[in-house]
């Protein structure tokens, strides 16, 4: 078996001076390439955090993270940017796209900072935008886009730089029943045959009924580890 | 990338980006007709400088300029004169006999300097018969004629057909007393040149001063001011055993390099008060631009744009935001430039206050060279890349976990 994410007693402390808030307390995960998860838990149990963490945007208080076999503790911020430019693809609950910038230049920017060629990047483009059924929006800005395409396009955007894995905090939160159905379809879809790792938090049920996975938190710990088959 | 980026946030905003345009604009405008209008006041004021005072070269005895005594005459003067008659490169020459003393009347006396000049060639060098404001230029006719300046008249009430006597020393060192008929009043436009001069025909102060057809300065005026160094160092060549001082108006009135000075001192204080200005307004507008894109700097940061690639997008957007308004900025002050060095500026309301500068005709003639241009737009772009520094210091410090948390 491939493990993609692997982690050992993490702990996060905040404002450890000041009144310090236990966000996790000692989180052993391991998550392997093809998985489809889902973690949860109540708010404030420590998802978010927990998503920061694995995703090298935040780092614990203790213990190890090893993506792809590789500790990401001991990177410093510049190595860290460049770590998740080109392992990690990111999906924001609030689509966080380029405003100034057209949903083709949106996905193809990360390749740009990946000094992919010209070609490469229009042929994967093309691709994406046609997988998440965006292939005739490419030169809409984000705002000309409703909540539920933005979300496409992030999703797209997020896979364009062929990450070891996708990491989605909440990203049907701010959109409708319909298009968290649109873009759960993609997401499973582009698991399944292209073998992608999605891991997310999620409070919606009909998001976690789509799971392959769910890893349930409380108070910074897992309560729970389900593989639904 | 960047500089797509860079150019399509500048448009973000667009109300306050063309804001900090205009500002720019009409800074470079300012700085350009300012730069221009002293440059102009700084030309004329060579001009009057060179017409009425210095001319182009003055040629003296060593001796002479050491110590200012009637003996030390310029020697062979005459064959030098025929020899700067057959010099193609100048224009007109004159000699000219001074001397150090007294004017008195009974109303009183005052120190003056004399010059003895030969009335048409010095009108042809100096223009000195255009400054007569009352009675006649100097002319064959009448005996010791002379004319004063217009304040040294009031001075010591002097009218013209009045008589004055003259006191000095000849060149034995006698005292010397002659009584001059007062034919003209002059003026120049500068208080302290009407009231230092009187100027009698050189043959009635050679006689007096026993040095007939002899002088002590030779003043030149060249056809081209711009043609002056080889014309100098052709008199040098002359000058066989250096018994001469051949000098160019720039050395002769130091005070004019001095002025220069001032002037480029005080418009680089100017300039570095607009770029003041400009500076705080370009980075209050990219804090802002930095501020409220917090969360999407978080965001570019966390899909891997690393923070180098963030400063410099910073960096390239202010600079284009600065740089924008720089044309229009400079076409305006290229065409005010060109508009008012043709009409000139009249500053004889102010006539009064210049006079204390040497400044005459109350018009001034802005003017411009190139190279100010360039400076001035490289100066502009200097100050957007120090504008842009804290900002993009603001913007790389963010961390990305702390930005997207950002509503
Ligand atoms: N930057 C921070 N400083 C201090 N405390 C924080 C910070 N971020 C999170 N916390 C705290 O850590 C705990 C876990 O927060 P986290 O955001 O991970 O929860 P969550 O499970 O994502 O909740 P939600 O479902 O509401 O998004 C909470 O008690 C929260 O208040
Ligand atoms: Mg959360």
């Amino acid at each position: 078996m491939n493990v993609v994410i692997e982690t050992s007693n993490i702990h996060k402390i905040y404002n450890e001076t000041k009144v310090p808030v236990h966000a996790l307390n000692g989180v052993d995960l391991k998550i392997e390439k093809g998985e489809f998860t889902a973690i949860v838990g109540p708010s404030g149990s420590g998802k978010s955090t927990l998503l920061n963490i694995i995703g090298g945007l935040d780092r614990p208080t203790e213990g190890q993270v090893e993506v792809g076999g590789q500790d990401i503790s001991k990177l410093n911020d510049n190595q860290l940017i460049d770590f998740r430019k080109d392992n990690i693809g990111f999906v924001f609950q609030a689509y966080n796209l380029i405003p100034v910038l057209t949903a083709k230049e949106n996905v193809e920017f990360v390749m740009l900072l990946q000094k992919r060629s010209k070609k490469d990047r229009d042929k994967r483009v093309k691709e994406l935008m046609e997988a998440v059924g965006l292939g005739d929006r490419m030169d809409n800005r984000p705002a000309e886009l409703s909540g539920g395409q933005q979300q496409r396009v992030a999703v797209a955007r997020a896979l364009a730089s062929k990450p070891t894995f996708v990491l989605a905090d909440e990203p049907t939160a701010n959109l409708d029943s319909k298009s968290t159905k649109d873009l759960l379809d993609i997401m499973v879809r582009l698991n399944k045959e292209e073998n992608i790792t999605f891991v997310f938090s999620t409070h919606d049920q009909r998001v976690m009924d789509r799971a392959r996975r769910i890893i349930t938190i409380d108070d910074g710990k897992i309560v729970s580890d389900k593989h639904i088959d | 990338m960047i500089p797509i980026l860079a150019w399509r946030n500048v448009w973000r905003s667009r109300t306050r980006s063309l804001v900090v345009m205009g500002a720019v604009a009409i800074g470079i405008w300012a700085l350009l007709f300012l730069l221009s209008f002293s440059q102009g006041m700084i030309q004329s004021y060579i001009k009057t400088s060179i017409e009425t005072q210095t001319s182009h070269i003055q040629i003296h005895n060593k001796d002479f300029q050491r110590d200012k005594e009637v003996k030390f005459v310029i020697d062979n003067s005459a064959e030098l004169i025929k020899n700067l008659a057959k010099n193609d490169q100048i224009k007109q020459a004159t000699m000219r006999s001074l001397a150090n003393g007294m004017a008195s009347t009974a109303k009183g006396a005052r120190g003056i300097s004399i010059k003895g000049i030969n009335p048409v060639e010095e009108a042809k060098v100096t223009q000195l018969d255009t400054k007569i404001i009352d009675g006649k230029y100097l002319s064959d006719k009448g005996r010791n004629p002379i004319i004063i300046g217009k304040v040294l008249a009031e001075k010591l009430k002097l009218k013209v057909r009045k008589n004055l006597i003259l006191t000095f020393r000849d060149g034995q060192g006698e005292s010397i007393k002659a009584a001059f008929k007062v034919v003209g009043i002059y003026s120049m436009g500068n208080s302290k040149l009407d009231q230092a001069f009187v100027y009698v025909r050189n043959s009635d102060l050679n006689r007096l001063l026993s040095i007939e057809n002899q002088g002590h300065e030779i003043a030149i005026l060249a056809n081209e001011i711009n043609k002056l160094d080889p014309l100098l160092a052709d008199l040098q060549s002359d000058n066989k055993n250096d018994q001469l001082a051949i000098e160019p108006y720039y050395v002769i009135s130091p005070q004019l390099n001095l002025f220069n000075q001032q002037m480029s001192s005080s418009t680089g204080i100017i300039t570095a008060i607009i770029m003041l200005a400009l500076i705080f307004g370009i980075i209050n507008t990219m804090l802002m631009a930095v501020l409220e894109r917090t969360k999407e700097l978080g965001m570019l940061m966390a899909i891997g744009m690393n923070k180098f690639k963030v400063f410099g997008t910073i960096l390239v957007e202010t600079i284009m935001l600065s740089m924008i308004g720089a044309p229009i900025g400079l076409l305006l002050g290229w065409l005010t430039v060109l508009l008012t060095s043709q009409t000139g500026i009249d500053l004889s309301t102010y006539q009064q206050g210049l006079d204390q500068f040497g400044m005459s005709g109350g018009i001034v003639y802005p003017s411009l060279t190139p190279d100010t241009y360039i400076t001035i737009v490289s100066s502009v772009f200097f100050t957007a890349i120090l504008a842009a520094i804290y900002p993009a210091l603001k913007a790389i410090r963010l961390k990305p976990v702390d930005a997207l948390r950002k509503v």
